[in-house]
């Protein structure tokens, strides 16, 4: 990592009784990409403020490049640090051009007016941003994206060692918020500018930044690279919601898929249930019923499916195979197992083929009621053999069709009706 | 075309010189000019010294004090509106035209004649109530270090209403002098003379400069005070500075020729339509406009009735409608 950016030594800092910041302590080396992630009010910004000398210090230091910003004049510090915030507007007819020549305000003075360093760094720093091609218009009549652009050319004219961005993204659209990243990417790579920021998109701050600084309560809760700060605990810690987390294929970064804040309603008959999935097409009931209060189990589930990071996510009970393999007897032994004590056995939207028919052997045996969703028809590639087990099964067993899963839901709610003697022993009304 | 601008204002002003009850012909007014301004030998023969006197010692400091006092009103008002982000400021909106009225006022009422340095007392009384005023806003607005611009405009506020009703109180009490405070709240630059313009010249000339070397800080502050530390400006400094020496300057020309509205609110918008928002351009025109504009109006003053009419009537008659007109045609174009 060599040499020490930026170094903060028990930051405390905040806004008159209330103290936000208590004791922040952390480094960073030359070059590095780091986001600042936290929940509202967890003292991100404030951080950022104290670093660019809009907030001061009660107690600890910060040293940029091993000069305390105590000691630093306005100007001095405006050449270490430049500030990328959100963007914003500009009430008055200023060129693109004259907000980026702004940046350059730190290297001038009283005798020093504008030279030709000037005029070069304002180039580059607009050619870094694709901003020269219209310098000319006025900063007020650019789109989101390109004012944000213009504000980063204004920072990089100041030549500075450190970038902080605080939410820089957070008003713009996809496009330019992927936009605004890569170009931020590029220039810490480039110009091996060390870069903070403060993200409130978790999955922006994993794919793009080296290193994830979570802070909690004003101190730093936790800090290294994404794999090791998204973490479902951590996660849920921060955001006080259900989430998952799983590795996003293309840019192998751990990645959060937030799941739920409310609660659903909950069932006073945790039935038992077992779903027959493992695919990708069970994941939001086996949430839903989860979420309900139901006991759920489930097999046989092929590893690296969506419905096994759920199983997974959720701690269900379940039977896991290799990818691509077939259900064997053995396995479909074990899931046989986990249905024994069923009440409900369902066999959800499932795709069939010659590998996993097997999930449905031995269903005869089970004292559960089984329940099949009509979707699993169409997409039946087993060549008439699953229509002719559903037959098999049907004359031993009654099998209840459904359409969707909010009408399964209903049925359950409604305590399973000819079957549901459990569901008259309420009071009645 | 705004290098064309600073000849003809040069032009307006000299034929305002011209222009005037006592018939002096432009020939006479040239000759006159050159020869006791500039010491110039030229023929003096067949002007009589009334009109030399006339010209020489009525005219032309009237002239020369209108636009001195324009300028000073614009430039201040360019640097309020750029520290304050506010179109409505204007140089008095910290109370300095109260505090001076008030001081006037004091001096009217007692009779304050025994002036200094070839000033009369009342001017004196009004530039002391000026910056009495101003300190008091400025100590009322100020949290520890720092002195943020909306406290600075509520306290100015505040203190201005709270002055005027001393004033109000004051002329109830002294109807006899209600006329002369009147007449000194409505401003005017009849029977100033040579005293007048020597005694603000030098707070005009290194106040003017002085704020113009801040022109790149309050372009900055223009983008908020925030972005501004970002940037490196040292943000309460820049904004003691230009707050102490443009009320020091507005001090001294309100307390010279009493409360001149709307030139200092009026002029750098308009200015600002024509040069954009860079206080390097913004600055210096609006110095000349501002002069040039109150000349002109100050001549209307003094010609298009027989009676004089106190100067700040004009301006707020001219510049209220005119104002208008360009907000109209700025919302109509979109841009302000």
């Amino acid at each position: 990592m060599g040499e020490r950016m930026l170094e903060l030594q028990d930051v405390r800092a905040g806004y008159g009784e209330q103290e936000v910041l208590k004791g922040v302590s952390f480094f960073a080396g030359r070059g590095e990409f780091a986001a600042l992630i936290g929940s509202n009010g967890a003292g991100k910004s404030t951080l950022l403020r104290c670093i660019c000398g809009l907030l001061p210090l009660r107690e600890g230091s910060i040293r940029i490049c091993g000069r305390d910003t105590g000691r630093l004049s306005a100007k001095e510090r405006a050449r270490l640090v430049a500030v990328v915030p959100q963007s914003y507007a500009v009430e008055y007819a200023f060129t693109v051009e004259d907000v980026v020549s702004m940046g350059r305000y730190p290297y001038h003075s009283f005798g020093r007016r504008e030279t030709p360093e000037d005029a070069r760094a304002v180039r580059q720093a607009m050619e870094a941003t694709n901003t020269l091609e219209f310098r000319g218009r006025l900063y007020n009549e650019l789109s989101g994206g390109e004012k944000q652009r213009v504000i980063l050319a204004r920072a990089l004219a100041q030549q500075p060692e450190i970038l902080l961005l605080d939410e820089p993204t957070s008003a713009l659209d996809l496009h330019h918020q992927t936009e605004v990243m890569e170009l931020i990417t590029r220039l810490n790579r480039e110009q091996n500018l060390t870069v903070l920021a403060v993200l409130h998109d978790v999955n922006m701050a994993s794919r793009y930044c080296g290193r994830m600084i979570l802070l909690g309560e004003g101190r730093v809760a936790a800090d290294g690279s994404p794999s090791e700060i998204v973490t479902k605990k951590n996660m849920e810690r921060l955001y006080q919601m259900k989430l998952l987390i799983r590795e996003n294929p293309l840019y192998d970064k751990p990645e959060i898929t937030p799941v739920r804040v409310l609660r659903e309603e909950q069932t006073d008959h945790p039935l038992r249930i077992h779903v027959i999935c493992g695919a990708d097409g069970a994941v939001k009931l086996l949430e839903e019923l989860e979420e309900r209060g139901y006991l759920l189990s489930a097999g046989v589930v092929n590893e690296g499916s969506d419905d096994c990071v759920i199983c997974r996510a959720l701690r269900i009970p379940h039977v896991e195979i290799p990818p691509f393999t077939p259900v064997t007897p053995e396995a479909q032994e074990e899931n046989l197992k986990l249905m024994e004590d069923a009440e409900v056995i369902l066999i959800s939207d499932l795709p069939f083929g010659q590998n996993n028919l097997a999930n449905l052997d031995g269903l005869e045996r089970v004292k559960g009621r089984i329940f099949f969703h009509k979707n699993a028809l169409s997409s039946d590639y087993t060549g008439g053999r699953l229509v002719e087990r559903l037959e098999e099964l049907g004359r031993k067993k009654k099998v209840v069709y459904f359409g969707d899963h909010d009408e399964f839901l209903k049925k359950l709610g409604a305590g399973l009706e000819d079957g549901g003697s459990r569901r008259r022993e309420e009071p009645c009304r | 075309m705004l290098i064309l601008a600073v000849p003809a204002c040069l032009l307006l002003i000299w034929l305002c010189t011209v222009m005037g009850a006592a018939s002096v012909s432009a020939g006479e007014v040239n000759r006159i000019l050159l020869h006791e301004i500039f010491h110039f030998p030229v023929d003096m023969e067949g002007i009589s010294e009334g009109s030399v006197a006339i010209i020489r010692d009525v005219r032309l400091p009237r002239v020369l004090l209108g636009f001195l006092t324009g300028a000073a009103l614009a430039v201040c008002g360019a640097c309020y509106q750029g520290i304050f982000k506010n179109p409505m400021a204007d140089p008095y909106i910290l109370g300095i035209s109260s505090g001076a009225a008030l001081g006037a006022a004091v001096g009217i009422v007692l009779h304050f004649s025994s002036g200094a340095a070839g000033l009369p007392g009342t001017t004196l009384l009004a530039f002391a109530g000026a910056l009495l005023t101003v300190l008091l806003v400025y100590a009322i607005s100020r949290r520890g270090k720092r002195v943020p611009v909306s406290s600075l405009l509520l306290s100015g506020i505040a203190v201005n209403q709270s002055l005027s009703a001393f004033m109000s109180l004051l002329m109830l009490f002294n109807q006899q002098s209600m006329e002369q405070i009147m007449f000194w709240t409505m401003g005017s630059l009849n029977g100033k003379g040579w005293n007048q313009i020597l005694s603000i010249l030098p707070y005009v000339l290194a106040g003017t400069a002085l704020l113009m070397t801040s022109a790149r800080e309050l372009d900055i502050l223009l983008l908020g005070e925030e972005t501004a530390v970002q940037l490196g400006v040292s943000v309460e400094r820049v904004k003691k500075k230009i707050l102490i020496v443009s009320s020091i300057v507005t001090a001294a020309v309100v307390s010279a020729t009493g409360i001149i509205g709307f030139v200092g609110l009026l002029v750098p918008h308009v200015v600002r339509l024509f040069t954009g928002p860079k206080h390097r351009f913004l600055m210096p025109v609006s110095l000349v406009f501002g002069g040039t504009f109150l000349v002109l109006c100050d001549t209307l003053a003094r010609s298009v009735l027989t009676q004089e009419i106190p100067v700040g009537i004009i301006t707020a008659a001219c510049g209220g409608p005119f104002f208008l007109y360009l907000l109209w045609k700025a919302r109509k174009g979109g841009t302000a």
